[in-house]
């Protein structure tokens, strides 16, 4: 690298004139940048819409992600340009294989969404400089231009919507009037419908187009930032004006030499011995000798007054100014010579790196904050859990629950703990007196049966019928006619106030026991 | 639109049992309970379900499919209630009514509601004759048994709240005189829930007194395989031909099913379980207007009706649950956050009717 070579002026700028230099310089070579990018980057696209057709999104999506692989050729193509040696195209595509290589998986997943991307890549691609080393450069760098870098990003992410937003509309314009006659908007905002695929694929391609354009001019832009703050950190632009000087100087430099070498000859052949070497003493009448001992005003008063004088105002005006500093900042450097500024560079990024490792304290409030969120958020669920339960109760997944029998199913008893061993018997019993308790028996036997045996889901809310329903999708022939037939003259007592008959008793009692006594024994 | 009455009433008594014979009907069942004395009352509510039974099947062969609207639009006829029927155009909400006044042999009559409709076009008005030089008072359509409300909501609401008045007292104030309608009296409306551009939004007093609200869905494919075949054939452009159904039953027939209904025994746990689901939408979260004592009415005489539609002696709880969402469905307003979240009012009143325990015994 010769600065004495590189295509623009080099000074200091503030970071929107670098900006607005990258874009100068983008401009500059315009054609090459484009050329190349679009080379590397149509291919690309074009192989992820071929791979996921039927996915639009995540094809832009996974071409928006490799972005960073993309900047690596222009940037390379601009480092050497602006030093005179511009590549050509072929050049420049040879050479992307070997770009590619290092950190190509840093950049494209942690330092992916990194607001100082183009700022950053010079460093990892020109300077090589990778791990710690890059990070202490990059914190030395970030000093100054890191706030332009990142709003170059918000910058250029606004851009490309609009620029993409604008090629769409003018597709859109450019559409004949008949053919936008038939558009169906419906249809084309439906999901479902793939003939509209190629036409989420023709606006991803937009987007494709916009980084063409300002894909290079991104790069270009981070790349100036960061030979801007070089130059203001390594003072380029002395040391330019140095090398023009030395190159200027040469020819009369040795002449010079020589004069001056001449001129000072003679002075050195007359030069005597020295004579004895006599301690220079105070001169006893100097000026600052005392003087006038004798006279009412003495030299030495007259001196005091003088400087009591010169003491006061107007000569001297003094304040006393009371305000906060920091205990630790940092020494003013000019204070320091030049060897320890180099030093105090290192302690400056000493202290950027201590300020990562002094996290301590702040980790402390980091938990302490995330603690109250958590709590905060645990009283508010707590507070709202019954408006919670109504609505957003749905939202949840359906889950498959287990399912909890009833200990009541219509204010009856149904655990198995709850009724006889014979059942049939103690109906048999109880028929004669109380035909109503021994039908209730029954039936609450008979859905005690459907809940713990079958494993039937019934619920509180479900009726008589519904209940039957459930029993005839068993489709257990036997089961479902006995039901029925119970659940029937269940309903013609316990409703219609009609006392069972005496031969149903019998009927029942061996419907039951064949049903499912005879089940139990086998 | 409107007929011409003469100024004489019918006899409006409700006859519990009526003695004279069946009309026209030679259904397969002897014809209905008219003939049954008082004195038996089993075998009389037996021939009544008979009857009911026989309507329905008459029904269901010109409305194929939707067997459970025509369920409850019978179940709302023996109840003596009013039904608002919403559906999409061409599911045969008007084809169920004409159907109906087809196999009833009363009076029928059908008022289109239009935006520009009066309310005197629907409860009739005094016209000056020249003759007499005296004011005769035109009756009009609601003078009748059946009366098809089609379109209901496209009439602006004072044209709605002609109807208020006939549907809860059965009667029409006309120039100051309370003249009664014929009785059995029901309304049928129809309305159109997907075109609410230019339609009037029935007011919560005029649901109210419908007694059932159904909803006509798509019917299912064999259903409609059905259906094609049988218009295909039609001479009739794209209808269903009604003329085909015989006449079941007469006016007194219908206000006998009526009273052997309201005599059907009903437990005291199933009419709490009635009034539990009709006051547990008053508390539902998801609800922000319940359902008033109506529907706790509605909820009870529409289970009678159904049962014995069932054929069943007495209620059951079955009776209730079955016609609760009908009868609660347009009761009630849903809160804006489910609406927003797109549940309809049926999965909300299902989701309600899951959590009211059945009848304890």
């Amino acid at each position: 690298m010769r600065l004495t070579d590189a295509s623009v002026v080099i000074r200091p700028r503030s970071a929107w004139e670098a900006v607005d230099l990258g874009v100068l310089l983008a401009k500059q070579h315009a054609g090459l940048l484009m050329l190349s990018w679009a080379i590397v980057t149509l291919p690309i696209f074009a192989l992820l819409c071929l791979l996921l057709w039927d996915y639009p999104s995540i094809a832009v999506l996974i071409f928006w992600w490799l972005k960073p692989a993309y900047e690596r050729l222009p940037l390379f193509i601009l480092s050497n340009a602006l030093f005179g040696s511009t590549p050509s195209l072929k050049q420049a595509l040879k050479a992307l294989p070997g770009l590619l290589k290092p950190q190509l998986l840093a950049s494209l997943t942690w330092r992916r969404l990194s607001p100082t991307r183009s700022f950053d890549l010079p460093v990892q691609q020109l300077e090589g400089l990778s791990g710690s080393a890059r990070n202490q450069r990059l914190v030395v760098l970030g000093q100054r231009d890191a706030g332009g870098a990142s709003w170059l990003t918000v910058v250029g992410v606004a851009l490309e919507i609009a620029l993409m937003f604008g090629l769409i509309s003018l597709f859109y314009m450019l559409l004949p009037a008949q053919l936008e006659l038939d558009w169906s908007w419906d249809t084309l905002i439906s999901t479902d419908t793939h003939q509209w695929l190629w036409l989420e694929h023709l606006s991803n391609l937009f987007y494709a187009l916009v980084l063409v354009l300002w894909g290079p001019i991104y790069v270009a832009c981070g790349f100036t930032l960061y030979l801007n703050r070089r130059t203001a950190l390594e003072a380029w632009d002395i040391e330019l004006v140095f090398r023009q000087l030395r190159q200027r100087l040469t020819g009369v430099a040795y002449a010079m030499l020589l004069s001056v070498a001449l001129l000072f000859m003679p002075v050195a052949d007359n030069a005597m011995a020295a004579s004895e070497a006599a301690p220079v003493a105070t001169d006893p009448n100097g000026p600052d000798a005392p003087r006038l001992l004798k006279q009412p005003l003495t030299s030495e008063q007259s001196q005091e007054s003088i400087t009591q004088l010169l003491d006061q105002p107007p000569f001297e005006h003094r304040e006393t100014v009371t305000r906060w500093r920091f205990g630790d900042a940092p020494e003013d450097p000019s204070a320091e010579d030049a060897k320890s500024l180099d030093e105090w560079m290192k302690k400056l990024a000493d202290l950027a790196q201590l300020w990562k490792s002094v996290d301590g304290v702040a980790l402390f409030f980091e938990v302490l904050l995330w603690t109250l969120l958590f709590s905060l958020l645990a009283w508010l669920l707590w507070r709202y859990r019954d408006w919670l339960n109504a609505f957003a109760g749905r939202l949840r997944m359906p889950q498959v629950r287990r399912y909890q029998a009833p200990e009541q199913l219509f204010g009856l008893e149904v655990a198995p703990q709850s009724l006889p061993n014979d059942i049939a018997g103690e109906v048999e019993r109880l028929w004669a007196e109380q035909p109503r308790a021994a039908l209730s028996l029954l039936y609450r036997a008979l859905l005690s049966r459907l809940l713990h045996e079958q494993q039937l889901a019934l619920k509180s809310s479900d009726t008589e019928g519904e209940v039957l329903q459930q029993v005839h999708a068993l489709q257990q022939a036997e089961l479902s006619k006995f039901s029925q037939t119970l659940t029937s003259h269940w309903q013609n007592l316990a409703y219609g106030h009609q006392q069972p008959h005496a031969a149903l008793k019998d009927e029942l009692c061996t419907g039951w026991r064949q049903l499912f006594e005879r089940g139990a024994q086998a | 639109m409107t007929s011409e009455h003469t100024p004489d009433q019918p006899d409006n008594a409700i006859e519990p049992a009526p003695a004279s014979p069946e009309p026209v009907s030679e259904a397969p069942v002897t014809p209905a309970a008219a003939a049954a004395p008082a004195a038996n009352p089993t075998a009389q509510r037996q021939r009544a379900s008979q009857l009911a039974q026989a309507l329905r099947a008459e029904l269901q062969k010109a409305l194929i499919g939707q067997t459970a609207v025509i369920d409850d639009v019978l179940s709302a006829l023996i109840a003596g209630g009013h039904v608002l029927i919403e559906g999409v155009p061409g599911l045969g909400k008007t084809l169920l009514v004409r159907a109906l006044a087809r196999c009833f042999g009363g009076e029928f009559a059908r008022i289109q509601f239009t935006p520009d409709l009066m309310p005197s076009d629907v409860t009739g008005h005094a016209v000056y004759d020249l003759k007499t030089e005296q004011f005769k008072l035109r009756k009009g359509p609601v003078f009748t048994n059946l009366l098809l409300a089609d379109e209901i909501n496209r009439a602006p609401a004072k044209t709605q709240a002609a109807l208020l008045e006939v549907m809860q007292e059965r009667q029409v104030t006309l120039e100051g005189r309370a003249l009664n309608v014929p009785l059995p009296f029901m309304v049928l409306a129809t309305q159109n829930p997907i075109e609410q551009e230019g339609t009037y939004p029935l007011p919560e007093a005029e649901l109210d007194r419908f007694m059932l609200k159904l909803r006509m869905d798509y019917p299912e494919q064999s259903e409609e395989l059905n259906i094609v075949r049988q218009v295909a054939r039609s001479s009739k452009a794209d209808m269903l031909e009604v003329t085909a159904l015989r006449t079941l039953l007469q006016a007194r027939d219908v206000l006998a099913l009526q009273k052997i209904a309201s005599d059907l025994p009903i437990d005291e746990q199933v009419l709490d379980y009635a009034v539990r689901i009709a006051r547990a939408t008053r508390s539902w979260p998801g609800l922000t207007i319940g359902a008033g004592p109506r529907a706790s009415i509605a909820l009870v005489r529409c289970g009678r009706a159904r049962a014995l539609l069932r054929g069943g002696d007495f209620v059951v709880p079955d009776d209730i649950k079955g016609c609760a969402l009908a009868v609660l469905r347009h009761r009630v307003r849903m809160s804006p956050e489910l609406d927003i979240e797109g549940l309809s009012v049926d999965q909300v009143l299902q989701q309600l009717l899951a959590q009211v325990p059945a009848p304890r015994l």
